[in-house]
This record gives structure tokens, C-alpha cells and sequence, in this order.
């Protein structure tokens, strides 16, 4: 069942992005010889698509912003309890300092998300298009499984050195 | 190495002191007596003092100055007799109790080389005695849990009785009935560190409760100070990572048990910061993996077919090595050509020559065949 929700989730974001991911050189219309990603300056309203967002719950959704020459996504992780909440964000913060081995990683995420990626027409000129987009699906995947299963690691030493430390006393 | 050999080595788990084994050890493989006079500090307020002199090779002398683990002993003869009789157990050849100790500290010790033996065994006498710090405190902690089935009541005898072994980390000890509980507060610099070992304190809980541990002493968390540490100072029960109990029995503290059980309660504290320490290092080299694995997806995104492409375009190698060759003999000989043109002009002077300069002397841009020029 939950597996199902989640190729839900993930089968829409795909279909989303493929409508989403149509960019195109665009050069700043204010200043002079300078192209910038409108998705993050905004300034233009004629040059920006409406934002869609796709909840899977209330603790997890993804927040797909495009323009002319730009799209960002972010995306927000499920956290059941604390120490899912602390990997979480260390893990993210660990890659998003590391951005630009990720070309499209943004170094912050935008605000009441976990992780965004900027994505310009530069890029869908030098990377296949349907790759990132593979990419981006499995990199949702591979942060859900990474998360969970760090938890898990955790919790097995915690529980192999508490084996350790009591078994002294015998 | 072996797991169980890789604890023992931990610094904070050893027993004996580093720096003074080294310097016994030092003093021991001397082939002719030496002069030493060597202060060593340790945690801040642990402190050696090693004195050997080449004329009475046999007098090296000890004095130790520690703060106490239980801080209302009256003091004013000395250190309690049972902690002086565990040390003087350390090696009762070889160690001398000197009384008064040397002002300054709390214990005196005369070593007597002659009396060690030469071998692996001296060796280990070495190591023990180095172990004196951790013999006097221990012993207080010993004395009181020795005492665990006494049926004595006396007055205040569920008075917490708080004990100091690392400073600013202290823990209590209270005498029930049948069993002394070990309470430790537990703090923490970082929230992350709080959430890691409140998930190891569960597992603790977890493993205690069950079958194959129902020997091990009895262990509870709670986020709240425990109903005995009432009326306590409030700096010591204000905890970010709230209290962990152990219930020691007689059962823990009969014959060799006893030894092991103050030990691992001693060092209860450095045993936490090490797994949380541990574990936030494990934490980073796995994302560190993760980080390789995720990256190399987006390469083959693009920039494996980009490369492919370049390759494609450059053309067969033996034809590369010829370009490259041409190119720079033709550099060469345009470089000698304007060398000499330069020797000439400077040679020669001509009148009204610098109008016509320009015309003749103007050469055309030289053009490689391997650039490409954009047309306007």
C-alpha cells in the first residue's frame, strides 16, 4: 500500500516535470547582457508559470516552480521522529555544501523545504533531459531509502554497544 | 586487532596513565641509574610527581595529587585507610607508603626498582602502578558498594551522596535496602548528541529488560530527575539528556565482579561520548559514500555523451602529432625572421625611410592551420 502511494507520488512529480522542463535561452529583460534564472529573481510575472504542489501527506511534498529559462524544485522529506529529523538534515546540509559536484543542487533550499534544485536551459542543453529528470526521481527514492536505512544503522550499534557495556556486569 | 583488545587500548578507558607509565617504564629500562624530577598533569587537576636520584638508585618517589571522587571525607589524617590499603595491594614489594605525603599532595609512594623483576612481569607491575590514580578513587566507590547488604540503617541513609570522577560530570550514589542505585545526569553540548544517546539509553532500557540480561544490574531512563535526587541543588539535576539509573545488587559487587563493576560505572560517561562520538563519525562516512553513488548518476546524465562527442571530432592521433609539429617549426621560423628584421632596422638608418616604414615593412598575419578564424 505503501509502496503504491509512493510510485503515486513519484509517477506525478515525473509527469509534472516532463510538462515543466520546457526551457529555453531567455536574456534578462532589465539589465543589460545578463541572463539570469527568472525562477529565482521573479521580477517578471509574464515570464513565470504558475507553481504547482504535490502533497503525498501533510509531511511530505514537492513545490515545482518554472519560467522561461529556469525551474526549481524542492522538496520537503518525511520525518517520523527526532532522530529521523537530525539525519535528515544532516544529510541534505552535507549535500547541499557539496552542490557543485551536483551541477543543479541549489546550496540553500528555499524556505519550508529540505532540499531544492535549480535547473536552468543551460543545463537541459549539456544533460539529457529525460536523465534529469530520471535523476531527480531517484535521487527522491535514494534519500527516502538513505534516511531510513541510516536510522536503522544507528539504532543496531546503539543496541550492539549496549550488549557490550551490560554484558560486563555478568 | 581484535574488538575486544581495540576498548582496552581507548585512552579514556585505560586505567594506568599514559604519560606515568612511560616514565617508569622510562626509569625501569635505564641501564645505569638516572636523575629525574618530572611534574605531570592530567584532566586538569590530577597531578604526578616523579623524583629518582643516581645516587640511591632504589628511592624513586610517587606523590599524586587527585581531587576525591566523594568530597566530605574529612581529610585531616589522610587518605581512608581502605584506599590505603588497596594501593599498598597494587605490589606490596615494591610500593612504600610514605606518611606524612609530600605537602602539596595526597600520597607518597617509594618505589623500589631492585624489587621488580626483569621480565614481562615487571613490565606489568609498571602498568599497575601507573593505575594509582584509579585505584584511589575506585576504592571510595568500592568501600561503599561492599557495603550493599548491610542491614545497618543509619541516619540519612537515603541521602544521595553525590561523587566526582570526571570534572563537571558528576553522578550520585544511593543506599537502599538490598541495592544501591547509581543515578548519572546526563549533558550534552550538542541536540544531536542528546538524540543519539537518548536512542542508545533506550537501547540500553531495551536490552536490560530483557531474558538473556536479567543478571545485569537493572537500567532506567527518564527525561526527569528520579524521585531520590529530590531536594538536590538544581545546577546538578538541570540535564538536556536526562537521568540514567543502574541498580547494583550483591550479586555485582562479589569477588572479581566488584572490581569491573566500579569501572564500568566510573567511566559510564566517557563510554556515552565515546558511542556518540563514534556514531556521529560512522554517520559522516556514510554519507560521504552516498554522496560518490549519487553524484555518479547525474554524470551519466550528460557529460559521458559530451565527452564521447569531443573525442569524436579531434580526429585520428597520427594526424594530431603531424599538426602539432608543423605549428611550432612555423612558429620558430617566424620568430628568427622578426629577430632579424629587428638586427637590420637597427643597423640601418635612411632619411624620409620611417614614411615608407610601414608600407614595406608591414607583414601579413600569420594564420595557423590548426585555428579558426572567424569571418566578418
Amino acid at each position: 500500500m505503501a509502496a503504491n502511494m509512493l510510485r503515486l507520488y513519484l509517477t506525478c512529480i515525473r509527469n509534472t516535470l516532463e510538462a515543466a522542463m520546457c526551457l529555453q535561452n531567455f536574456p534578462c529583460q532589465e539589465v543589460e547582457r545578463h541572463n539570469k534564472p527568472e525562477v529565482e529573481l521573479k521580477t517578471s510575472p509574464e515570464l513565470l508559470l504558475n507553481s504547482v504542489v504535490i502533497c503525498r501527506n501533510e509531511a511530505e511534498k514537492c513545490l515545482i516552480e518554472t519560467s522561461i529559462n529556469s525551474l526549481r524544485i524542492s522538496l520537503k522529506v518525511k520525518q517520523a521522529d527526532e532522530l529521523e529529523n537530525i539525519l535528515t538534515k544532516k544529510f541534505l546540509r552535507f549535500l547541499s555544501m557539496r552542490a557543485e559536484a551536483f551541477q543543479v543542487l541549489r546550496r540553500k533550499p528555499v524556505q519550508g523545504y529540505d532540499i531544492s534544485f535549480l535547473i536552468t536551459n543551460y543545463h537541459c542543453e549539456e544533460m539529457q533531459k529525460q536523465r534529469l529528470i530520471d535523476f531527480i526521481v531517484q535521487f527522491m527514492e535514494d534519500i527516502d531509502k538513505e534516511i531510513s536505512e541510516l536510522k536503522l544503522s544507528v539504532n543496531t550499534r546503539g543496541r550492539l554497544v549496549a550488549t557490550e557495556f551490560l554484558k560486563q556486569f555478568i | 586487532m581484535p574488538r575486544h583488545r581495540q576498548k582496552h587500548n581507548m585512552a579514556c578507558f585505560q586505567r594506568e596513565s599514559p604519560a606515568l607509565k612511560e616514565i617508569l617504564l622510562r626509569l625501569y629500562r635505564a641501564e645505569k641509574p638516572m636523575e629525574l624530577d618530572h611534574h605531570l598533569y592530567e584532566f586538569g587537576s590530577v597531578e604526578y610527581h616523579v623524583q629518582a636520584s643516581a645516587s640511591i638508585p632504589d628511592n624513586t618517589y610517587l606523590s599524586i595529587a587527585t581531587p576525591l571522587l566523594y568530597q566530605d571525607v574529612v581529610l585531616s589524617s589522610g587518605l581512608p585507610r581502605y584506599t590505603l590499603e588497596m594501593v599498598k595491594g597494587i605490589s606490596p614489594d615494591v610500593i612504600e607508603i610514605i606518611e606524612p605525603p609530600k605537602e602539596g599532595y595526597k600520597l607518597t609512594l617509594r618505589l623500589k626498582y631492585s624489587r621488580i623483576p626483569r621480565n614481562k612481569g615487571g613490565v606489568k607491575m609498571i602498568a599497575s602502578i601507573s593505575s594509582v590514580q584509579g585505584v584511589i578513587l575506585s576504592s571510595q566507590l568500592k568501600d561503599m558498594l561492599m557495603n550493599v547488604n548491610s542491614l545497618e540503617v543509619s541516619q540519612g541513609m537515603y541521602r544521595p551522596v553525590k561523587l566526582i570522577y570526571h570534572p563537571r560530570e558528576p553522578f550520585f550514589v544511593i543506599k537502599q535496602p538490598e541495592k544501591i542505585t547509581a543515578v548519572f545526569p546526563m549533558r550534552f553540548k550538542e541536540d544531536t548528541d542528546v538524540i543519539i544517546a537518548t536512542a542508545f539509553f533506550q537501547e540500553l532500557m531495551d536490552i536490560g529488560s530483557s531474558k538473556a540480561f536479567v543478571k545485569a544490574p537493572h537500567c532506567i531512563w527518564s527525561p526527569i530527575p528520579p524521585a531520590e535526587l529530590r531536594g538536590e541543588p538544581i545546577e546538578d539535576l538541570s540535564t538536556n539528556g536526562g537521568f540514567v539509573s543502574f541498580d547494583i545488587t550483591g550479586r555485582h559487587v562479589e569477588g572479581k565482579r566488584l572490581d569491573k563493576t566500579v569501572w564500568n560505572l566510573l567511566n559510564f560517561y566517557a563510554f556515552v561520548k565515546y558511542h556518540v562520538k563514534s556514531t556521529r563519525g560512522f554517520i559522516q562516512r556514510r554519507m560521504r559514500t552516498r554522496l560518490e553513488s549519487l553524484v555518479e548518476v547525474l554524470y551519466n546524465a550528460g557529460i559521458k555523451d559530451e565527452h564521447h562527442i569531443k573525442k569524436k571530432n579531434r580526429g585520428p592521433k597520427g594526424v594530431r602529432k603531424l599538426l602539432n609539429f608543423s605549428k611550432s617549426k612555423l612558429l620558430k621560423k617566424r620568430y628568427n625572421f622578426i629577430n632579424k628584421i629587428k638586427r637590420i632596422r637597427s643597423r640601418i638608418k635612411i632619411h624620409w625611410f620611417s614614411r615608407f616604414r610601414k608600407r614595406w615593412l608591414n607583414f601579413s598575419r600569420f594564420s595557423s592551420l590548426t585555428r579558426y578564424e572567424k569571418l566578418n
